[in-house]
């Protein structure tokens, strides 16, 4: 969750709980209360032992500065660690951010809503007018099409079957089922890939009765598959990529987008990388609208599907009606 | 009731020791005659000096109440320089060898005591310091070194060079610091240490306290418009908006205390708590809050400094000002916040009244003891408290907040709940206050009964405001989840509009 559901400026959490946490942080400290208090104040706090604390050169080190320093008899406060990199040098520890953020330790604390963070785009309602391309200041933005399965190909339960069909010289799609459980788990907000590529691409040779014959966009492998293992895929979908390491965060492309397809987010997270090409952000990267993101979407599928299933009533209609008349 | 220990009796009046003492010293000489002048004279520049110096003094334990506080807080030990550093070295060898400077041939004995204490206290090895520094088991144990920290400080602060901007209002901006300092100073001359402890006491004395803590604001203003520098300027003027607007809720705040005890003195007003039987603060909780939010925005520490934000105006009014003088505009802003504690203790928590004062005294033995406490010393330890749990932990709490929310805050927030307090304050007196049930007492009287009910008023009072701030606590369902996650606020919907060219 980018903003914790706790997370509003109301008394309680711009007033009483920074002096709450403020207290039990100064409290803790006095091992006597730290360990009177254990669940509330201590939180393993004041532990008598740290067996991952030293490596073995290290502990040899230790144990040669004892007539100093002997810290087999001392206290150690677990938020206080050695790094590989220098482990004899004790630093303090807060929020092991990437590992742990903040929201998740302490959830008073927010991002405001209006922070022009990471960009975000709901990909299905974009038309491709290039306002945001056209008012972008420092050419951040690239659009482009890419091969996708389109949302109301993908469709299951109520709008199933108003998608495109499979054509020869099309493209098609397999659910990559070795990645579902990864997708799971993959938080599109804090990570700094993109997700694994959910489906398998392949351009459709054959059909034949149920079966389709594909050659594999990855291997160049020609299979035999069912069809309905299959989805149709297209190459021509509205895409594109963002050099955020080119944005400022003006958000003037926010505000050019007659869509509402266009949002600053207010995720400071998931914005870094090794290399510039990291910072290239292809449509993938650009879903961090949990919520919103969803709602439009499936608004969207809907719009589609009723329009698809208006076109093909009239169609019914109208052939039924060239079969009276032909009758 | 009045202070056992009545220092002021031994230096003033016909039958004080001082008075005795000169008049008899003066006996047979030309000065006979006006004996009893100069005996008035010497003894009231003696308490003056003895009282200035234990407020000014005993504000060391302050910056180190400070320091020590956020340092846990904040998980670390705090200031730590020890007197004992300045003899006792690492291996052999000490901070420098100071004593050579000594005049008078002091230096050589000095320096063979020195020589002896590092030898027999020293370190062997600049490990066992680097250790001590580094070792964590001694946090909760050892809180005392540091206590004279704020001296070291003091001392590099005089040894700085002063400097005057080049195109500075030069009269003005060596002006200005005498005028928040000496004002400043002033306050401290009408605040009691108890009813025998104190320099002087007009009747007014809260009028002149209120008159008095208003003048500094001119000289920051001076001093932010003299230093020809914008961040002086930007902070001098977002200071006289501040204070202006948080002194009228202040005044009548206090405006409040005086309605409430029927007098415009200190010691009149702490007197009239015990009397009365009950401490102000569960009379007016309102007020209470009000009169320490008032205050830290006077004396701009956080959560209300924006008039000195360190991160976007560098030291905001007093940037230009360096050396001794930026140290005399430190001093001077935490003699106000020293002051605005002292204030609060006799305003509010019955200044040297000890706590349940006729309950536990009236234990045979134990009690006797108990009010035996001197008054001064209940005084500096609730000043300290107050200090402590009011103005560090929201100091280490809470975020700034931006100028124009500061003022929004003064003006429509506190402002009229100021008004209404003025208003309870107004009822409380008329119509829940029983003259008759004053009593100058150990117990201290029964004004505030109603009903035949002990400390109906104050308790019932009280218990009212602690609802309040409970219903403020929960005023929004924990697990309601907000309407919208990412609130994308345009004032013209999105495509309506070019950017820029509207």
């Amino acid at each position: 969750m980018p903003t914790h559901p706790q997370a509003k400026p109301n008394f309680r959490n711009l007033f009483w709980y920074p002096f709450k946490i403020t207290l039990i942080t100064a409290l803790r400290t006095f091992p006597l209360l730290g360990r009177l208090f254990p669940k509330r104040l201590g939180m393993g706090y004041h532990n008598k032992s740290h067996p991952e604390f030293l490596d073995e050169a290290s502990e040899h080190r230790a144990k040669g500065r004892a007539k100093y320093n002997d810290i087999s008899k001392q206290e150690f406060a677990p938020d206080r660690v050695t790094s590989d990199l220098f482990p004899t040098l004790w630093k303090p520890q807060t929020v092991q951010y990437p590992y742990e953020r903040l929201e998740d330790m302490e959830p008073w604390l927010f991002v405001p809503g209006n922070y022009n963070g990471r960009i975000g785009i709901i990909w299905e309602t974009c038309t491709a007018c290039k306002m945001c391309v056209n008012i972008c200041p420092n050419d951040c933005l690239h659009m482009t099409t890419e091969l996708r399965v389109d949302v109301l190909d993908n469709a299951e339960g109520e709008y199933d079957g108003y998608g495109a069909e499979l054509e020869v010289g099309g493209y098609a799609a397999k659910f990559r089922e070795e990645v579902a459980e990864e997708l799971e788990s993959f938080d599109l907000i804090t990570a700094h890939t993109a997700p694994p590529s959910e489906w398998r691409f392949a351009q459709v040779l054959d059909l034949s009765g149920d079966t389709a014959t594909v050659r594999w966009n990855d291997s160049g492998q020609e299979e035999v598959l069912a069809q309905s293992d299959l989805r149709t895929a297209d190459d021509q979908i509205v895409s594109g990529r963002i050099d955020i390491g080119r944005c400022m965060f003006c958000g003037l492309c926010m505000e050019a987008c007659g869509f509402t397809s266009f949002f600053m987010t207010n995720e400071y997270d998931g914005m870094s990388g090794f290399t510039r090409q990291d910072l290239w952000f292809d449509a993938n990267r650009t879903r961090v609208l949990p919520s919103v993101h969803q709602e439009a979407v499936d608004g969207e599928l809907a719009k589609r599907a009723t329009k698809e299933r208006d076109k093909r009533a009239k169609a019914a209609a109208k052939a039924a009606k060239a079969a009276e008349e032909g009758a | 009731m009045d202070d056992k220990y009545d220092l002021r009796s031994l230096f003033i009046g016909e039958e004080s020791f001082a008075h005795e003492t000169i008049t008899s010293l003066l006996e047979g000489t030309p000065l006979e005659e006006s004996s009893s002048a100069i005996a008035f004279g010497i003894g009231t520049f003696a308490i003056v000096n003895i009282v200035f110096l234990l407020l000014f003094f005993s504000q060391f334990a302050i910056l180190w109440i400070e320091r020590k506080a956020v340092a846990r807080m904040n998980d670390r030990r705090g200031a730590t320089t020890a007197l004992r550093s300045l003899w006792v070295g690492e291996n052999g060898v000490t901070a420098g060898a100071w004593w050579n400077m000594l005049p008078f041939g002091l230096g050589r004995p000095v320096g063979a005591v020195n020589k002896w204490l590092n030898n027999r206290f020293g370190n062997a090895s600049e490990y066992e310091t680097v250790d001590r520094v580094g070792n964590r088991s001694w946090m909760g144990l050892s809180i005392f070194p540091g206590f004279f920290q704020n001296v070291a400080d003091g001392m590099k602060f005089l040894i700085k060079e002063h400097m005057v901007p080049r195109r500075a209002d030069k009269l003005i901006f060596e002006v200005s610091p005498f005028l928040i300092v000496s004002t400043t100073l002033l306050i401290l001359g009408m605040i009691p240490l108890s009813s025998g402890i104190y320099a002087t006491n007009p009747d007014l004395s809260i009028l002149y306290i209120i008159a008095i803590f208003g003048i500094a604001p001119i000289g920051v203003f001076f001093a932010g418009w003299s230093s020809n520098n914008k961040y002086t300027l930007i902070g001098g003027i977002r200071s006289a908006a501040q204070l202006t607007a948080y002194e009228i809720p202040l005044l009548l705040t206090l405006l409040s205390v005086a309605m409430l005890t029927g007098t415009f003195n200190i010691i009149d007003s702490v007197h009239f708590q015990h009397t009365a039987g009950a401490w102000n603060i569960f009379l007016m909780p309102l007020g209470g809050a009000l009169f320490l939010i008032t205050m830290i925005a006077e004396v701009e520490r956080v959560p209300f400094d924006m008039p000195e934000a360190e991160a976007e105006l560098v030291e905001g009014w007093w940037t230009e000002y360096g050396g001794m003088r930026f140290g005399m505009l430190f001093m001077a802003e935490y003699i106000r916040t020293y002051a605005a504690c002292f204030l609060f203790t006799h305003f509010f928590l019955g200044g040297w009244h000890l706590p349940f004062q006729g309950i536990i005294g009236s234990i045979p033995y134990l009690g006797d003891a108990y009010l035996l406490i001197p008054g001064a010393l209940v005084v500096l330890i609730k000043a300290w408290l107050v200090f402590l749990i009011v103005f560090v932990w929201a100091r280490f709490s809470l975020a700034r907040i931006r100028t124009d929310q500061i003022l929004e805050f003064g003006w429509r927030m506190l402002l009229p709940l100021a008004v209404l307090q003025v208003i309870l304050a107004a009822v409380y007196r008329l119509y829940l206050f029983d003259l008759d049930g004053m009593a100058d007492t150990v117990y201290g009287g029964t004004a505030w009964d109603a009903f035949g009910i002990p400390f109906l008023v104050p308790a019932l009072t009280t218990i009212l405001w602690l609802a309040i701030f409970f219903l403020l606590l929960n005023d929004t369902g924990k697990n309601e989840r907000a309407a919208r996650m990412y609130h994308v606020q345009t004032v013209q919907p999105a495509g309506t509009h070019t950017p820029g060219q509207d």
